[in-house]
Parts: structure tokens; sequence; C-alpha cells
């Protein structure tokens, strides 16, 4: 960081000095905090850029700077920049020469310290040792920066590897005069010329090249006269030499070596690899083998030879000299092959003949489906290229295909036999996509759009045998994206999918899993027993599709998608891949589940009503002591539900469950739940006569979002009574009906795990790092160690407040009869007793309650995580509230206040749902 | 012979396999991965590998150095793709003897086993250059979430592609990670990915790559003895000579990519023999020569509209 601060601080008194703008500096900081690699990849972009269209002259022009004592750069003169060698000696160094009069403006020895600064794309700055201050070199051009700053990295990384070829670099240390004819017995002396040519002769070896007319001309009648000779020497030689001077990397010559008239030769030419056993055959495979198709006839030839140019160039980087080109000729390579395509695509799209050709053959009824086909395939490449063309200029093309009726064209190509025709289809829809989402959106809400978004479900349904066809799966994700579309538009698409296609996905999933889980309460199957083979011929990565595209709704549409799964009991659905063999299919519903706890928490009631964590608790048991994917996921879903505290989950799945559960107690995420449950028992028996009825856990169905925050509070007030009931009267822990006594045990890992662990409790502590920026931990160790501390420190100062907790309470009742109100309670949650829970809700509500939480989600949306470790304020904030608020029976504690939610936004018909502003926010 | 061994024999070559056979290939490892756990357990004798990259040359060179697979058991360390020209084949080669093998190889997951990483450096590009679309490269991606976070050697060596996590202190806390996702940004997941050790850092530091911590021998120390393990392998840094110990011998670097980020790094490669006794032998080894370098990269399209 210093040392950057540093270039920015000699950036800015040059931008004083010189009035340039900075921008890309700043941009190249930015960049380079994320990541390191990303800078080496942009120099190496901008060396590519090098020496494109500029005279050496210009490349070579600078200003030299010299930061003088006052702070300020002096100009010290403008010449012209090589890198060469020190007089006697190997080291190389930074030469300038006055424009005017050839002196020396600056000598510098290149270092192999990491001094050098490249800033701007115009200045190359370094702190100078023997001039003891800081230099800096302004060039005219930024290609020539590129280039030498290219150079100095070179320099610096032949003296960081100590392979500096003293020989090669001796040999050519005089200035390089001519090249000498081209003949026979030459070739030994250009292949010496041009192979060992150091860096600071490439320049001048090019200019010598480009000079020389005939050069390549002479060079190639040699090959022929080789080649008919069978010379394999000379023909070894004249590989090398192309191949040199290819890697030259000169726009120029590429120019010229790629001409119609040159480029079958040169590549002829580089059939004869010394290092490859046997001779290739291009030539041949281009001239035979290679297919030019019209799809449409092509009359301008300058389009043709650029399209013939284009392949012969990408055949030559690809195939021919692949393992040999370096990336700065692989990226000019690329840039002539870019600019091709532009030119190609620029001179066919504004021939308005062709265009509007090209679209009356793919409309007209008369053209044959094999010509149609090919039209679709032509297409499909004209859009692919259309990506070397502007960004402009490609959406305005987009467009005129779009108003042409491209998706006209692929719908009809999306109800094709031929699969490779539909998934050509699917491309074209991906790339615009890419380019501008918006024209398929526009399209597919029209009225005869809507055919083509059915399309894309079947699509995704179809089995495509051994094709792969993942893009429908993409093109819906990018239509349904509620991210990043707008209005009503999004509206609109996610209406029709939901009304006519989502049903579809799922009767995939019905119809291809065993029935044994349909009847989710009746069935009492061994689960293991259940697991059939699947009767429908569903191939297992189509469920995996639909699921992802499943999760990936309940992310976007959380409100829509929850209406759609309450009304239809959609969840249990999607379960019965639970019963599927494959594993990944058992592990995607778990995921399922997951997202949906993870992004709507108002479901739990739902999921606890209708038992839809039995068939992951199932698949969890089936599994058995197998680590693998499931058991972790459905270990990392016990965890996520008992960090959140989500309690209604937790007493649900114990419940439930324990039984079946009990023979993984030995698994720490397994235990603890367990331990969770017994805290919420013990706790609600400590609370009940303090906060019941707090108004705050009835929030008023509007304020829909702020759980979170409430489920902190409770949290740490009861992890504080917890705790305090512990360290004070650890002797007098219940005994809970199942004959399990209530303990506080320590959250080290269970034996039975991976290695057995030496009993030091600390270990598994999460010590945060000093990690400025990072959010508040989530890990559960995280908020372990901070609700420790705080029960440390609270655990006095809580006790006079528990005591006036209690002498609040309405009654005082027994342990036993709290824990029997609290199942009581619990079990009207589950069992489906709509008007007592709704009743209960409604009579509850006060204002107190409501402004009381007005004020909670103040603090709370400032302090962001709900489970910040900062938790005082908050929590003192609710034992000042406590005080002014009735006492509530001990349901509350173990009603979530969003399970309260839940339960009147589902059965109380006095307030629609839409009228929520919870839902107002996830709709719009 | 079959589909399985000829494109095994194939992906030898060099050669990439079609789609078709790339999405069978994918589905039977998402099969044999997902009965995997997050600290794969692993027998010696094995064979550990740190970084790949996509250089397939210097693959073989590593297969001829260590011998082949079946024969000898092996442990990648992950960061199989991106940056050298032959992602695609590397990874389809060790997926394919994964397949073919699963007792025989152990892969877990680097940090550029991701799809964000691959998009920026080169594996998601050499997908569509070599395939023409990024389907290939979608159907890999999902295979990585798979990918076993870590692997333990006979109880004693803990392995893991980046380094350790101030969230996990135990081995059993790895088991909780839902790990078939996208590499998060942080978390312990993420760390197991990212981290490094530092000698100069006490404890837990801040890492300069934006993801993971730098951490000290403090950390190391404690780690192994609360799993009672000897040492930790890991991959992830860039070592000259193939490999390197730190905090006296409690973990050490294992990188496998010679001549590394296309023939710039001028670095020798490593693999870790242990035999069944769990003695450790490295062997160094160098960039595959040149004229070894075998067949081109891409099939050229057949014909063309444009």
């Amino acid at each position: 960081m210093g040392a950057q601060e540093k270039s920015q601080g000699n950036a800015n008194s040059m931008q004083d000095e010189l009035g340039i703008n900075f921008e890309f500096l700043v941009e190249v900081r930015l960049i380079f905090s994320c990541s390191v690699v990303l800078v080496v990849k942009l120099d190496l972009d901008s060396f590519c850029l090098y020496a494109m269209h500029f005279p050496k002259e210009a490349l070579e022009r600078v200003k030299v700077y010299r930061l003088n004592e006052d702070g300020k750069w002096d100009d010290q003169g403008t010449g012209h920049v090589t890198v060469d060698y020190l007089e006697r000696s190997e080291e190389l160094a930074l030469f300038v020469f006055d424009e005017e009069d050839n002196e020396t403006l600056l000598l510098h020895r290149i270092s192999p310290d990491d001094i050098y600064r490249k800033q701007e794309d115009t200045i190359i700055s370094w702190r100078d040792s023997e001039y003891s201050t800081e230099l800096a070199l302004s060039f005219q051009e930024p290609t020539g920066c590129s280039y030498i700053w290219d150079h100095i990295c070179n320099v610096q990384r032949n003296l960081h590897f100590n392979s500096l070829n003293n020989e090669t670099f001796h040999t050519m240390n005089s200035e390089l005069r001519e090249l000498p004819a081209v003949e026979l017995s030459t070739l030994p002396i250009i292949l010496k010329t041009v192979t060992e040519s150091g860096i600071a002769d490439q320049m001048r070896l090019t200019e010598l090249i480009l000079n020389d007319q005939d050069f390549f001309q002479k060079l190639m009648e040699l090959f022929r006269i080789c080649e008919d000779l069978e010379n394999v020497d000379g023909l070894h030689m004249i590989f090398k030499i192309i191949k040199g001077i290819i890697l030259l990397n000169s726009p120029q010559v590429f120019e010229k070596i790629f001409g119609d008239e040159l480029i079958m030769d040169i590549i002829g030419s580089l059939e004869y690899d010394p290092d490859v056993p046997e001779v290739q055959h291009y030539r041949n495979f281009l001239k035979e083998h290679v297919v030019f198709k019209e799809a449409i006839p092509i009359k301008n030839p300058m389009v043709l030879s650029k399209i013939h140019q284009t392949y012969r160039v990408g055949y030559l980087k690809d195939v021919v000299l692949a393992r040999v080109l370096d990336e700065a000729t692989v990226a000019s390579l690329n840039s002539i092959i870019h600019s091709n395509n532009a030119i190609v695509i620029s001179l066919l799209k504004d021939d308005s003949t062709f265009i509007q050709e090209l679209f009356a053959r793919l409309r007209s009824p008369t053209t044959s489906a094999e010509s149609k086909k090919t039209l679709v395939y032509f297409l499909h490449e004209f859009c692919c290229l259309s990506k070397s063309l502007q960004m402009v200029q490609q959406l305005r093309l987009f467009r005129d295909l779009m108003n042409e009726g491209i998706f006209d064209i692929i719908t009809d190509a999306l109800q094709s036999q031929d699969k490779k025709l539909v998934l050509t289809g699917t491309d074209i829809l991906i790339l615009f996509l890419n380019q501008d989402p918006n024209l398929l959106r526009s399209y597919v809400v029209r009225q005869e759009g809507i055919p083509l978004l059915g399309l894309l479900v079947k699509g995704m349904i179809t089995d495509f045998g051994e094709d792969m066809h993942c893009q429908f799966l993409e093109i819906l994700r990018s239509l349904l994206d509620s991210f990043t579309l707008s209005g009503a538009q999004r509206d609109t698409i996610i209406d029709i999918f939901y009304e006519r296609h989502l049903g579809q996905l799922i009767d995939v999933i019905i119809l291809s899993c065993p029935s044994d889980g349909a009847g989710q309460s009746t069935s009492k199957l061994a689960s293991s027993a259940g697991r059939v083979e699947s009767q429908n011929s569903t191939k297992p990565e189509i469920l995996l599709n639909i699921c992802e595209l499943l999760c990936f709704c309940v992310v976007h549409h959380p409100y829509r998608i929850k209406c759609n799964f309450l009304l239809n009991n959609v969840i249990d659905k999607v379960l019965l891949l639970t019963w599927r063999r494959e594993k990944y299919l058992v592990v995607a519903a778990v995921r399922f589940v997951r997202t949906i706890l993870r992004h709507d928490d108002h479901l739990i009631n739902h999921f606890v009503k209708n038992n839809l964590l039995k068939p992951v608790v199932d698949a969890f048991v089936a599994n058995g002591n197998r680590y693998n994917v499931l058991n972790s996921a459905v270990l990392e879903l016990f965890e996520y539900i008992r960090k959140e505290n989500l309690k209604l989950l937790v007493k649900y799945l114990v419940d439930s469950f324990w039984n079946q559960l009990v023979k993984f107690d030995y698994l720490a995420s397994v235990h603890s739940l367990k331990v969770k449950y017994e805290q919420c028992l013990e706790n609600c028996g400590a609370k009940t006569n303090v906060n019941a009825l707090d108004p705050r856990k009835r929030i008023d169905e509007r304020a829909l979002e702020k759980e979170e925050e409430d489920y902190f509070n409770e949290d740490s007030d009861e992890e504080d009574t917890a705790s305090a009931s512990n360290t004070q009267k650890g002797q007098s822990q219940p005994v809970l009906s199942n004959g399990v006594a209530a303990s506080y045990p320590s959250l080290s890992p269970r034996s039975g795990g991976l290695v057995d662990y030496d009993d030091d409790e600390d270990d598994e502590d999460y010590r945060p790092p000093p990690r400025k920026h990072a959010e508040t931990s989530e890990e559960d160790e995280g908020t372990m160690e901070s609700l420790r501390l705080k029960r440390k420190l609270t655990t006095k100062e809580k006790e006079p407040d528990l005591a006036k907790k209690q002498r609040l309470g309405k009654s005082s009742k027994s342990r036993d009869s709290l824990f029997a109100a609290w199942c009581s309670t619990l079990s009207q949650a589950v069992l489906p007793s709509k008007k007592t829970a709704n009743a209960m809700h409604i009579s509850t509500r006060s204002p107190e309650g409501n402004k009381g939480l007005g004020e909670e989600n103040h603090v709370d949306k400032e302090s962001g995580s709900p489970r910040s470790s900062d938790n005082n304020s908050s929590s003192s904030e609710e034992d000042n509230l406590v005080d002014k608020e009735p006492p509530r029976n001990c349901s509350d504690c173990l009603h979530s206040p969003s399970d309260n939610r839940q339960l009147s936004g589902e059965d109380c018909p006095l307030i629609p749902p839409k009228s929520s502003p919870e839902m107002a926010v996830n709709g719009s | 012979m079959s589909d399985l061994d000829r494109q095994i024999e194939q992906l030898k070559k060099c050669e990439p396999l079609k789609e078709s056979e790339v999405k069978a290939l994918c589905l039977k490892a998402m099969e044999i991965l997902v009965e995997e756990s997050n600290v794969q357990r692993v027998d010696a004798p094995v064979t550990i590998c740190g970084d790949i990259h996509g250089q397939f040359y210097d693959m073989k060179e590593l297969f001829k150095v260590g011998g082949d697979c079946p024969k000898t058991n092996y442990l990648f360390l992950g960061d199989f793709v991106d940056r050298g020209f032959y992602s695609v084949e590397t990874f389809l080669l060790l997926l394919a003897l994964k397949v073919r093998y699963p007792d025989r190889i152990t892969l877990i997951r680097g940090n550029h086993e991701s799809r964000q990483i691959t998009q920026v450096y080169g594996f998601y590009d050499e997908c569509l250059r070599k395939y023409g679309s990024v389907n290939v490269w979608r159907y890999c991606t999902d295979i990585f979430d798979y990918l076993s976070l870590s692997a333990l050697i006979e109880n004693k060596i803990f392995s893991v592609h980046g380094g350790l996590s101030p969230a996990i202190s135990t081995l059993d806390q790895i088991r909780t990670i839902d790990r078939k996702q996208e590499v998060p940004h942080d978390g312990a997941m993420c760390d197991l990915l990212w981290s490094d050790p530092e000698d100069i850092v006490d404890g837990w530091g801040l890492s300069p790559r934006g993801a993971g911590f730098l951490f000290g021998g403090s950390v190391v120390t404690s780690f192994n003895h609360t799993n009672n393990i000897d040492y930790i392998c890991r991959a992830h840094q860039l070592v000259m000579e193939g490999y390197k110990w730190m905090f006296n011998n409690q973990i050490v670097t294992v990188w496998s990519a010679p001549n590394y980020c296309y023939s710039r790094c001028g670095n020798v490669a490593a693999i870790l023999e242990l035999d069944e006794n769990l003695n450790k032998q490295f062997r160094v080894f160098d960039a595959a020569p040149q004229e070894s370098r075998g067949a081109p990269a891409k099939k050229p399209a057949p014909d063309y509209f444009l």
C-alpha cells in the first residue's frame, strides 16, 4: 500500500505540472486492490497495442522529468528513448538522446528492484539512486510507453532468473545495418539475424524487412524450390525464419504476409517444423477439407477476401502456431481477426438487400427445410461475429434483426425436430441476452412472443439425449431475473411463467419420482425401502435443472413463489426428489428447502404444519453415517436453524424426529440442536413470568421484515437469562418429561468425529482476526464467543432485571406447568388451530407494542447485522420496554414473531396479502 | 475397451472430448463426488500434487515422474484450470481418471474451481474457444461445486488447497459446510481455498488476495495440536523450488506447475510422495520439453460462412 500511495503522490504532483488527467491510474489502483493478476493482464493488453500504427520516432519520443527539491517536476528536455547495453557491459539501460543535439539526456541502468511505476498510460517513473531523486519519462504515445514498460519488465525478469543469455546479446550488440540478399546460401545468416536479434534490434529488423519489397516473395520462391528439392534443412530454416518474423509481431509485416498472394505459401512453410517429427499438411486441409458455405451469395470481393483471410489467420493462430506464439502475438492476430469480422459484419449489415433477402428466404414457405436450417446456422454465425462491432453498432444491429423478425424465426427453429437446429436457436437467444436482455424480454411479453417462453420451458424439460442443453435454464433465468428486470415487463413475464409454466415443471418432478413419498402424512414406510427406481425416464439432469430454477425463483420472486407454494403445496412435491436414487437430486431438494428458509422465514409455520422437513430428515437418516454432501447439507440446515434461532423449527425437529436423530447425537450439529431445544424450554420457563405478552413479539403484520432483529433480541435475552440461571442455580436443572436432563453442555465436538481432540474447549472458539471491513462473523463460534463474553459481563447486572421481571410476572407458575403450557401452545402452532392463533394474535396487539417495534427497527437498522456482537444497546432498550409492557403468556416466547405473522398472513382474512408493505417491496 | 478408457486415452493425447462425452462424464463424476466428504479420507501410499493450471504437458511430465494413475495413488490439491492453454483437457483427464479409478485419485477444490474466477483467468474463454459455446464450462463448473474441500491422509496429514480459516479450529467443523455452491466471498469454505501461511504474521492477518486470510505459525501449531495431525500440506502459492516448508515443518506448500504462467516464472515443480509409513519424498520436475508438446490444440471448424 505504501508504494501505491507514494506513486499516487507522484502522480498528483505530476498532474499539477503536466495537467494530465490521472483517472486511469485510479482505475488501475482499484483493480489492483481486488486482484493483483488483473493488473498483469492489463499490462499485457497495453503491450499488445504497441507499435500497431505508429512510426518508430513517435513511439520513442519522450520528455524527461526530474523531481526537484521543491517537489516540482523539472522538464529536462525531449528526446528519444531506447533500451540498450551500457558500454562495455552486459547490463541494459534506458537511454534518452536529445532530439535536437543528440546529447544524452538520461542514462539509467535498469534495476532488478521493483522501483518502476507506470502511471496513466504515458508515464513511467522511478526513484533513481544515482540521481537520488524521482525521475519520470512522459511518452508522446501510450503504445511507446507500453513498449518500453514491457522492455523494463522483461529485463527485470531476466535479471531475476539469471537467464540472461550473454552470447545472444553479445553478438547483436552492434547495430543491425542490413539484411543479406535472400538466397539459399544466405538462409543461415538471415536465420541468425532473425532469431538472435535482441530486443533492441527487433524494430530495426522489422524495418529492414519491410523496406525490402521483395523479401517475402523471394523467400517464398526459395521455399517452393526447397520443397521441390526436398531440401529438409532449407525447409527447416525457412520455418524458423518465418516463425521468428511472425514473432516480431509487426502489424505491417502481418499485413504483407497475410495477403492473398502470400498467405498460403507462408502457411506451407510452417508445415516443416523441425521440432515435430512428421510434416504437417495444413495447405491440404485448407484447400481440400474446409468448406466455405454461402447461405446467401456474397458479392463484394473485399468481403469475401476478408472472410477467407480471417479463417486462415485463425487457423494459423489456433493450429499451425498454437504452441509457438507468445501472448502479444496472439493478441495481434486476434485483433486482426476482430477487425476483419467487424468489417465483414458492417458491410453485410449495411447491405440492405442482403439482410432483406436473408429474411425473405427464411420466411418464405417455398424455401426448403434444409436451406432454412442453413440460413439459421448462418444467422447464428452472423450474430456471433457481431461481437466484433462496437457496442452501439451491435445493439443497433440486434434491434434491426429483431425488427426483421429474428425471434419469430427462432420460435420456428425451436419447434424443429432437429435438435441441433433447436440448440442453435437457443445459442442465438443467448447472444441477444448477453447483448441486451430487454430485447428478448420485450418480445416475450408480446402476444406473438408468448409461445417462445413456452418453448423454452419445454426445451428445459426435453430430453436432448447426449446433447447439452443447459442454455434453456440459462435463458429462463435471464428472463426471470428480478434484479436486472424492471417494471411491467418483468411482472408480465413472471406472471406468464407462474401461471402457465411453473406447474409444468412441478408435474415433471411428480411424474418422475416414486409415488410412495407422495402421501407425506400417511407415509410411514421405512425410508430406505421407499427409495425405488423412478417409473419415468426423465433424465436426472433435467430434474436438477428444474430444482435449480425453482431455487432461483425463490430468491428472485419470494412473494410470488410463496403464494404459489402455499396455494399448491408445491414444496412437498419438490421434496419428492428426496426419494430419488441419485443422491445429487436428494441434495438438490435439501438445497431447495434451505433456499426457502433463508429467503422467507414466513414459511416456517407452513413447514411445521405440513411436516415438510420429514423427507429431509428421512433422507438424512437413511444416509446413515456416510459423511457426504447430503450429510453435510442437512447438518448445515440444522446449524442454520439453530443459529438463526428458528425456535419453531427447533421444537418441531426435536419433537418430531428425535427418535430418529438420537443416533446422530454424536454429531455436534445434531447435539447442539437438542441443546438449543432444551435451552428454549428452560428459557421459556425463566421468561414466562417476565415478558410474557410482550407486545413487540406480536408485531403488526405490516412490519414484516424485522423479525430477525426480534430473534436477535429474544436470543440474547434468552441466552442471558439461561446462562444466568445456569451459573446461579446450576444444580436445579429441570428434568424433562422424556427423562433427559436439560443440561448446558459445552459445544465442543462430540466424540466420534474425524479425529480425537484434546479436551480444549477454548480451541474452538472463533477468534476473528483483525479485519476492519469484515462483517461480524456469521460463524456460530463468533456468536458463541460474543455471547459468552456478554454472559460474563451481564450476569451480574442482569440478575436484578431478572428479579424485576419475575416480580412483574402476573403469577408464578411451576416449571412443569410452564413446560406444559409451552408445549400446548406450540402444538397449537403446529397443528392447524387457526382461530386460536389468530384470536390470540389480534387480542394482544397494542399501540405500545407497535411503537416499541418502530424504535427497535430504527436501532437495528443501524447495527446492520442482527447478530452483531454489539447488542447491548438494543437489549437494554428491550429491558426498558419490558417494564412498560403487560405480561404475556409463555406461548409467545416460542412463537417467534414471524410465526405469528405467518399465521395471520395466511389465515386472517382481514388483511389481504397484497396490502402488506413487504409484499410491495418484494413485488416491485 | 470401454468408452471411458478410450476417452482417457484420447485425453492423454491432449484431445478434448466431445460435448456429449463431457456431459456423460460429468454426470458420472457427480454421482461419485457427491458421496465424498468435505474432509476426504485418503490412505497412504499417496502422491500429493499442487496447482496444475491447465499446463497439460507439464502434468503429463508429472505422471511420468510420479507414475501412472491407477498404479500410483494421487491427491490433487485443486487449481486444475486457468492460465495454461489446456485447462479443458487437464481437468477432463483428471475427472475421467476420477470416474475410472475413484479410489485411486482424489481431487479437491482450489480457488480457481469457481465460476467467477474462471471467467477472468481463462477457463471460460478456453471452453468458448474450443467448443464454440460455454456449455462445457457450465458442466465443469457445476462439477466444481461437488469437489471435496480437503483431505486427511491416515489421520495425520491435513491437505487443503489454500489454508486455514479462523472459523475452523477442528476438522469436524468442516463437516457442516454445505459445499455444493459457488466458492463464497468469505467464511470457512472461502478461507480453506484462499488463505496463505505467512511468516511475518502473528495469528491472523488480512490477505492481499482479497479473500481468505494470512495465518502465522502459532495458528498452525494450535491447529495441528488440536487435530492431532503431523503437518498440513497445501498448494495455492508459487514456490520456485516446487515445495517449501514453513513454521518448523508444520506446513508445506507443494506446487506442481513448472515454469508457471505462460513460461514466465522459471520455477520448477514438485510432488510429494508418501509411502505407506508416511515417509516423505519430494520429486522435483521441470517443464515438459517443447518437442514433447504434441498435437495442435484446436480442431478447426471444417466449414465457415463468415
